[in-house]
C-alpha cells in the first residue's frame, strides 16, 4: 500500500464517514476532519482518525435524532455523576456494528502493511545467485571416511626361539659355549600381516673352534666360572664383518677376553642368520659359558 | 446529543476536554489541537465536541484564514461559552465538594 494509496483510503473513509452524519452537520464535519486530518502526521496516525470519525459519525447521528432520551442524567442536574452506560439496546448493536467495522479495518490495515513489507523486503533483498558446476561429483566424498591404518609391507619378525645352543664339539671339552638371543622386549599386539618373514637367527657353525682351547690356564687355576657374551656381526657367508664386542661381563677380564678371542677364531664358521631360508648378514649376541668340569 | 436544556452526559473523557478548556477559557481550539493535548481519539472526541456544542457549552466558527495562503484548510475552532464556562465549573466544583466521588 501505497502512501498515495493511503491518502485516498482516508479520504474515502472521512466522506463515507461525513454522509453518514445527520444531513445539516454531513458538509461541516467533512470539512472540519478533513482540515484536521491534515493536521496528523503518518499514514497510520490519519488512518486511526479516518476509523474514528467513521465512529463518531455514528454516534452523532444517534444523539442527533430528537426522540433520544438521556440515558443518564446529567450531572448538572442532580448533581452525581454515575457512569455512562447506554440501556437502549439498538444503540448498543449499532455500536457492535460499528466495533466490527472497526476491527475490519484494522485486519486490513494489518494485511496493507504486511504485504507492502513482504513487497519491500523482496525488493530490498535479491541476493545474487552464483551457481556453481560440480564435475563429476562423487557421493561418497561426504562425509568423509575415516582413515585406515596402513598394514601393507608390515612384517612381524618372529624370531625361532633358538636359546641355550650348547656347542659341544667335543664330549670331552670342559668348556661349553651356548649362543642366547638377546632378551626381547614383548612386541605389543600387532594387526595381521599378510607375509610373516621367518628369521632363524645364526650361531657357531661347523668347524667352529673349540671353546677349551681359549679358557685361560690363570683362570682354571683361580677356578674362574663364568658366562660372556660377545656380539658378533656375521656376514651371509659366516664371517666376521667387524670386530667382536662384549655385552656381557662374565666376571673375569681374563674370561671376557677368552670370548673375544674365540669370537674371532671363529669367523668363517659361523652360522649366518637366515630369512626365509636365505642367509643374509646379520649381528647377534653371542653366549660363551666356561665352566670347569670336576 | 447535548440537550437544549444544558444538560451533558458526563463522562471522563468530556472532564478531560472541559479541564483542558478551563485552563484558559477564552482559548479557541480545534480538535486537532485537542487531540494533541488531550489524545482522545477522533470516534470519541467528535461526539463530546457536538454535544457540548448542542447543550449551549460550546460555540464553533470556522477559523478565519485563508486557506490557499495559509496552505492548509480552514479549521473549526470550539470556545467555551458563559454557560459552559459557569456550568463546567460547577461540575469541578462539585468534585471538590465530594459529591461526584
Amino acid at each position: 500500500m501505497s502512501r498515495r494509496d493511503a491518502w485516498r483510503m482516508t479520504h474515502w473513509l472521512i466522506h463515507r464517514a461525513a454522509r453518514s452524519a445527520p444531513e445539516a452537520l454531513s458538509a461541516r464535519l467533512e470539512e472540519e476532519w478533513l482540515a484536521d486530518l491534515a493536521a496528523r502526521s503518518g499514514a497510520l496516525s490519519r488512518l486511526r482518525f479516518a476509523i474514528g470519525c467513521c465512529w463518531a459519525t455514528r454516534i452523532i447521528a444517534y444523539e442527533h435524532e430528537p426522540s433520544r432520551v438521556p440515558a443518564i442524567s446529567s450531572v448538572v442536574a442532580d448533581k452525581t455523576l454515575v457512569p455512562y452506560t447506554d440501556q437502549n439496546h439498538g444503540f448498543l448493536s449499532l455500536r457492535s456494528s460499528t466495533f466490527c467495522l472497526v476491527v475490519s479495518l484494522h485486519a486490513l490495515l494489518l494485511y496493507g502493511f504486511i504485504t507492502a513489507l513482504s513487497h519491500t523486503r523482496s525488493a530490498v533483498t535479491p541476493d545474487p545467485l552464483q551457481s556453481q558446476v560440480l564435475k563429476n561429483p562423487t557421493p561418497h566424498e561426504l562425509p568423509m571416511p575415516l582413515p585406515t591404518p596402513h598394514l601393507k609391507g608390515m612384517t612381524i619378525e618372529v624370531p625361532k626361539l633358538e636359546n641355550d645352543i650348547t656347542y659341544e664339539p667335543d664330549p670331552d671339552s670342559s668348556v661349553t659355549t651356548e649362543i642366547v638371543k638377546e632378551p626381547s622386549q614383548p612386541s605389543p599386539p600387532q594387526p595381521a600381516s599378510p607375509h610373516v618373514m621367518k628369521q632363524v637367527q645364526g650361531g657357531p657353525g661347523a668347524g667352529f673352534p673349540n671353546p677349551d682351547d681359549y679358557y685361560p690356564q690363570r683362570s682354571r687355576f683361580l677356578d674362574e666360572q663364568g658366562i660372556a657374551t660377545v656380539k658378533v656381526c656375521v656376514d651371509a657367508k659366516g664371517r666376521l664383518t667387524s670386530e667382536p664386542t662384549t655385552v656381557q661381563t662374565a666376571g673375569s677380564a681374563r674370561l671376557d677376553e677368552a670370548a673375544l678371542r674365540l669370537a674371532r677364531a671363529g669367523s668363517g664358521h659361523y652360522r649366518a642368520t637366515t630369512e626365509d631360508g636365505q642367509p643374509v648378514e646379520s649381528c647377534y649376541p653371542l653366549r660363551i659359558r666356561f665352566q670347569l668340569k670336576n | 446529543m447535548g440537550k437544549k436544556n444544558g444538560n451533558v452526559r458526563m463522562s471522563l473523557q468530556t472532564l478531560k476536554v472541559l479541564e483542558l478548556f478551563l485552563e484558559n477559557p477564552t482559548e479557541q481550539l480545534s480538535g486537532a489541537e485537542l487531540y494533541q493535548r488531550c489524545g482522545i481519539a477522533s470516534g470519541t472526541l467528535y461526539p463530546i465536541l457536538m454535544r457540548l456544542e448542542s447543550a449551549g457549552w460550546f460555540v464553533s466558527q470556522w477559523e478565519s484564514i485563508d486557506p490557499s495562503t495559509a496552505g492548509r484548510p480552514r479549521r473549526r475552532l470550539y470556545r467555551l461559552t458563559m454557560t459552559g464556562l459557569k456550568r463546567a465549573s460547577e461540575v469541578f466544583a462539585s468534585f471538590n465538594r465530594g459529591v461526584l466521588a
